[in-house]
């Protein structure tokens, strides 16, 4: 079985999923807080990154960066194979527990 | 690309992973700073390293462990106190107490006491006077001070000068000035540039020189309206016009905050400033040579005094000199007001820790066989010793942030409560000086009573204490240490309270004090005749004498009298004199007496009680003879055993033509330089034949003094618009605020002393209670066995009375061995007072008693089965 995400680390996995060669450090946040509508601080951001990496679920290269950032490189991330391995059995394990419970939430929320 | 704020840019370089791993995270936050701006930079910085802070030491192995152990230390305490909220709160409030209050006193004492003045070199600036034999300090008489400068070699300069009011006229409103007269030197001794325009000189001093005035940045704002064009125009003061020729700095500050100085010019061809016999209120200000020391100098100074006495010795003998830095000079009032109160803030600190100490002991006993199961499991002694230190240090930094929240608002409560007068009270502030003396108290603390429960914790063998249960063998030495503690805490508090008990002794003698005057239903007001038009007598005469009968006719006043000064307040006017028919004394031993012009009901409106003879009145003109009232000390000093009444003297030296005058009656003693002060003797003589420029209008009214102030002060100004009134108060503000010193000094000891009982009683409590505990399992079986409730009640009671008894002991010794340091603060009372000792004493047995009786109930009430069944 593979590792049990939090929330947050799904949320990072799928986005860098979704950003593809574009999953560098600043778009990850940015995508985080435009679909996500998730404001996230640098510390915690890249310490779950971190944290991630250490699971062996993203990997991330140096590449090098322009004069805008000062000349220093910047990380491309990409998600591992345990990575999606988790991703999608976090996907299932939440599909089981909505089944039958979907028509609940139709109603009026009280 | 834009730079990244600085301090952020060196935090993330000192927290970020070297190499790669950080520059990647960098690049990132440079690349945003645009658009986000520097404030989003460094929330991100901050969350970084709050982040990576403790990681980044993973570089240096050795080190990580002990980082993640303080850490992890750190966080455990904490949550340990938060579990405990009563322990935490008595803990911190005693904490704050003590660190709060020694660091107001501290930064009271810093910014008065310590704080070099704010001049170039203050070190080096010299303040200096003369003295008669009998060791009294009066003004420098000019011709004398002209011989120092011309002789001195320890100086590079010596300037003099005095604190002379200052009338300013000619605008919408009189007003009276803070001002200083002073020599050309002044200002370049002391080494001040001004802001603008140009300091005074020697050319200033001459007689004839066009008046000059120096003036405050202070003044310049709030009087002349910042004026640019300022230099070259005029101010009227004393009724002469003064051409401003140089603004001070706006820091600049000597003593008072003076508005106006005015050079010699003026007054340096006066006959009396030239007369060698008369002291006018001067004082000399030197800056001392590179190399000389104030000693050298003031050597120097006394054998120039010494030619000037064989020189001069109708008026020399028996003048000396005394030098002293001016700093010293400046603070000499308040200076042992304020070590004596640093003292007590001392003792409290110190009890304040005891007590601390007494209850982190307390809690760490609790704790034995927690920290015992710890170290049988493999817990590192030095670990275990490690984790109790930072339990103590973290908590008396929190008390020492939280006290020197409690030093910020007692010391704005000090200084606005501050008597009347006191040197550099302004610059007193929460200062770099007194912020760090405050941690390093608190962290001292934290060591300290940190030191004994981690001793202890690392001499546990676990086995000990696990195989004996809960009441271990270290737990008779801790309570011995506590004990120890809390005698140290009595007699801290011993000395406290006996300190706080003279100074309230000390208030109440001199409310005692007769003041030979009736206080009540008076009201006083000064005021000055000062300009070319007031120059000669008549004018003044005849002023007082219509104001005497505009005064008379308010409503609601009774009696109404000017003089040249009131009582209390002090006297202006002292002299020497002679007595006739009686051998001449050795000019050194001339008596002086303090002379007062009066008016025709002055002595009346005071209640000054009349002892002999009659009280000035309408009989004494400036035409009639000279008469005098005196009073009795003078009449029993100069005329003992005999009647004083129609005896003669006459004011001033032997040869000087005075006129004699005659004794036409005695009153009795009236307070002149404060309460506390000896009475001097005094002659009261009639306005009219001495009208002085300065004066002081007493009034006694029906009703309340205050109503009339309006009145008054109209029946001045109905005279002349352009005399300006001062110091409307009325004799009880007067009285009042004469004894401000000892009041202010003896609510904080009070206070103190207060706190020191509170934080002795509540160890004391504590130390028995946990005695109790201890014991339960003793007093279960003595009741068991029969014993009385009395016996146990003697048992409990009399352990805790033994150890309040030794410190009481030890604190009275204490308190004998430091009543000369605080004698100098007390009057009418002696520092070894057995009253206050014995009070002192009883009010200790009694609060001791009361927390040893509590946990002893709660001893008698035990079920002896429950106590037996507690192992």
């Amino acid at each position: 079985m593979a590792a049990y995400l939090g929330e947050f680390e799904q949320h990072l996995l799928l986005v860098i999923l979704r950003l593809g060669s574009e999953a560098f450090g600043s778009n990850i946040a940015r995508e985080l807080e435009t679909q996500a509508g998730r404001k996230v601080s640098r510390g915690a951001l890249y310490a779950t990154l971190d944290r991630l990496e250490r699971k062996g679920l993203v990997r991330w290269k140096p590449e090098p960066g322009g004069s805008a950032r000062g000349g220093l490189p910047r990380r491309a991330y990409a998600v591992s194979a345990g990575g999606r391995a988790a991703l999608a059995e976090s996907r299932d394990r939440l599909r089981r527990l909505w089944r039958g419970v979907e028509h609940l939430l139709k109603g009026p929320v009280s | 690309m834009k730079q990244p704020p600085p301090w952020a840019d060196w935090l993330l370089r000192h927290t970020l992973p070297t190499g790669v791993d950080g520059d990647t995270i960098r690049g990132d936050l440079i690349e945003e700073l645009e658009a986000r701006g520097p404030w989003w930079y460094w929330r991100q910085t901050l969350s970084l390293a709050i982040r990576y802070g403790w990681r980044r030491k993973h570089d240096r192995e050795g080190h990580t462990m002990a980082f993640d152990n303080l850490w992890q230390d750190a966080r455990y305490a904490i949550r340990g106190y938060l579990k405990a909220p009563a322990f935490t709160l008595v803990v911190l409030t005693t904490l704050a107490l003590g660190i709060g209050a020694s660091t107001a006193i501290f930064s009271l004492v810093n910014g008065i006491l310590l704080r070099p003045l704010p001049f170039a070199d203050p070190d080096r600036l010299v303040f200096a006077d003369e003295v008669k034999t009998d060791g009294d300090h009066m003004s420098v008489s000019w011709p004398n001070f002209l011989d120092w400068r011309a002789r001195q070699h320890v100086f590079v300069s010596l300037a003099a000068s005095r604190s002379e009011l200052q009338m300013l006229t000619g605008r919408d409103q009189p007003r009276r000035l803070l001002g200083r007269r002073v020599t050309g030197n002044f200002f370049s001794t002391l080494d001040v540039a001004m802001a603008s325009g140009r300091s005074f000189s020697d050319a200033d001093d001459r007689p004839g020189a066009s008046p000059a005035a120096i003036v405050s940045t202070q003044f310049w704002k709030n009087d002349l309206g910042s004026a640019p064009d300022v230099l070259g125009k005029a101010i009227v003061l004393n009724g002469v016009a003064h051409t401003i020729v140089g603004v001070l700095p706006p820091d600049f500050k000597y003593g008072q905050p003076y508005s106006v100085f005015v050079p010699m010019g003026a007054v340096a061809a006066d006959r009396d400033l030239l007369d060698r016999g008369n002291h006018e209120g001067y004082f000399g200000l030197g800056r001392l040579k590179p190399g000389v020391t104030l000693e050298a100098a003031e050597r120097e100074l006394r054998a120039i005094a010494a030619d000037l006495q064989r020189q001069y010795p109708n008026t020399n003998s028996g003048v000396g000199v005394e030098a002293e830095l001016l700093l010293s000079r400046t603070v000499s009032q308040v200076r042992l007001t304020l070590y004596v109160l640093l003292g007590a803030v001392g003792f409290l600190l110190l009890i304040a820790c005891a007590n601390v100490a007494n209850l982190l002991i307390a809690r760490g006993t609790a704790r034995q066989h927690e920290l015992a199961v710890r170290a049988a499991l493999g817990g590192a002694r030095r670990r275990l010793a490690s984790q109790l230190l930072v339990e103590s240090t973290i908590v008396s930094l929190a008390g020492g942030a939280i006290g020197l929240a409690v030093a910020a608002a007692l010391l704005r409560l000090l200084v606005r409560f501050a008597p009347e007068g006191t040197p550099r009270i302004d610059d007193v502030g929460l200062d770099g000086m007194a912020l760090l003396f405050a941690f390093a108290a608190a962290s001292a603390c934290g060591i300290a009573f940190g030191a004994f429960p981690a001793f202890q914790a690392s001499s546990i063998t676990g086995q000990q204490v696990v195989v004996r249960g809960r009441s271990g063998g270290a737990s008779a030495r801790s309570h011995r240490v506590r004990r120890g503690l809390m005698i140290v805490e009595v007699a801290l508090a011993l000395v406290l309270l006996t300190g706080a008990g003279l100074m309230m002794r000390t208030l109440q003698q001199l409310t005692r004090v007769d003041a030979g005057f009736r206080p009540d239903h008076l009201l006083t007001v000064r005021a000055s005749l000062a300009g070319p038009h007031w120059d000669q007598r008549p004018p003044r005469a005849a002023f007082y004498d219509q104001l005497l009968t505009r005064l008379g006719a308010i409503p609601g006043v009774q009696r109404a009298g000017i003089a040249s000064r009131l009582p209390i307040d002090g006297s202006d006017w002292n002299s020497i004199f002679i007595v006739s028919g009686k051998p001449i004394p050795p000019r050194a031993e001339l008596p002086s007496s303090a002379f007062t012009p009066a008016s025709t009901g002055y002595l009346e409106a005071l209640g000054t009680r009349l002892v002999r003879g009659r009280l000035l009145d309408s009989r004494d003109t400036a035409a009639s003879p000279s008469t005098i009232v005196v009073n009795e000390t003078l009449a029993r000093k100069m005329w003992p055993g005999e009647d004083p009444i129609g005896q003669q003297l006459k004011q001033g030296w032997p040869e000087w033509k005075t006129p004699w005058r005659q004794v036409v009656g005695v009153v009795a003693d009236v307070k002149f330089e404060g309460l506390a002060e000896p009475t001097p003797m005094q002659v009261y003589l009639p306005i009219a034949q001495a009208p002085p420029s300065d004066f002081a209008i007493a009034v006694r009214t029906a009703g309340d003094p205050q109503a009339v102030r309006t009145a008054v002060e109209a029946a001045v100004h109905a005279l002349d618009r352009d005399i300006p009134t001062y110091s409307v108060r009325t004799m009880e503000q007067l009285v009042e605020s004469s004894t401000a010193r000892e009041r202010m000094s003896a609510l904080v000891l009070v206070v103190f002393a207060a706190v020191a009982l509170l934080l002795a009683s509540i160890g004391l409590y504590g130390v028995v209670s946990h005695g109790v505990t201890e014991r339960t399992h003793e007093i279960g079986v003595r009741m068991a066995l029969g014993a009385e409730t009395a016996h146990v009640l003697r048992l409990v009671v009399g352990h805790g009375l033994a150890t309040t008894m030794v410190g009481i002991g030890i604190g009275l010794a204490g308190a004998l061995a430091l009543s000369r340091a605080i004698q100098g603060l007390l009057f009418g009372v002696s520092a070894t007072d057995p009253l206050t000792l014995g009070a002192v004493i009883s009010v200790l047995m009694g609060v001791a008693i009361v927390a040893c009786y509590l946990p002893a109930r709660r001893a008698i009430r035990l079920d002896p089965t429950l106590a037996l069944r507690s192992e």
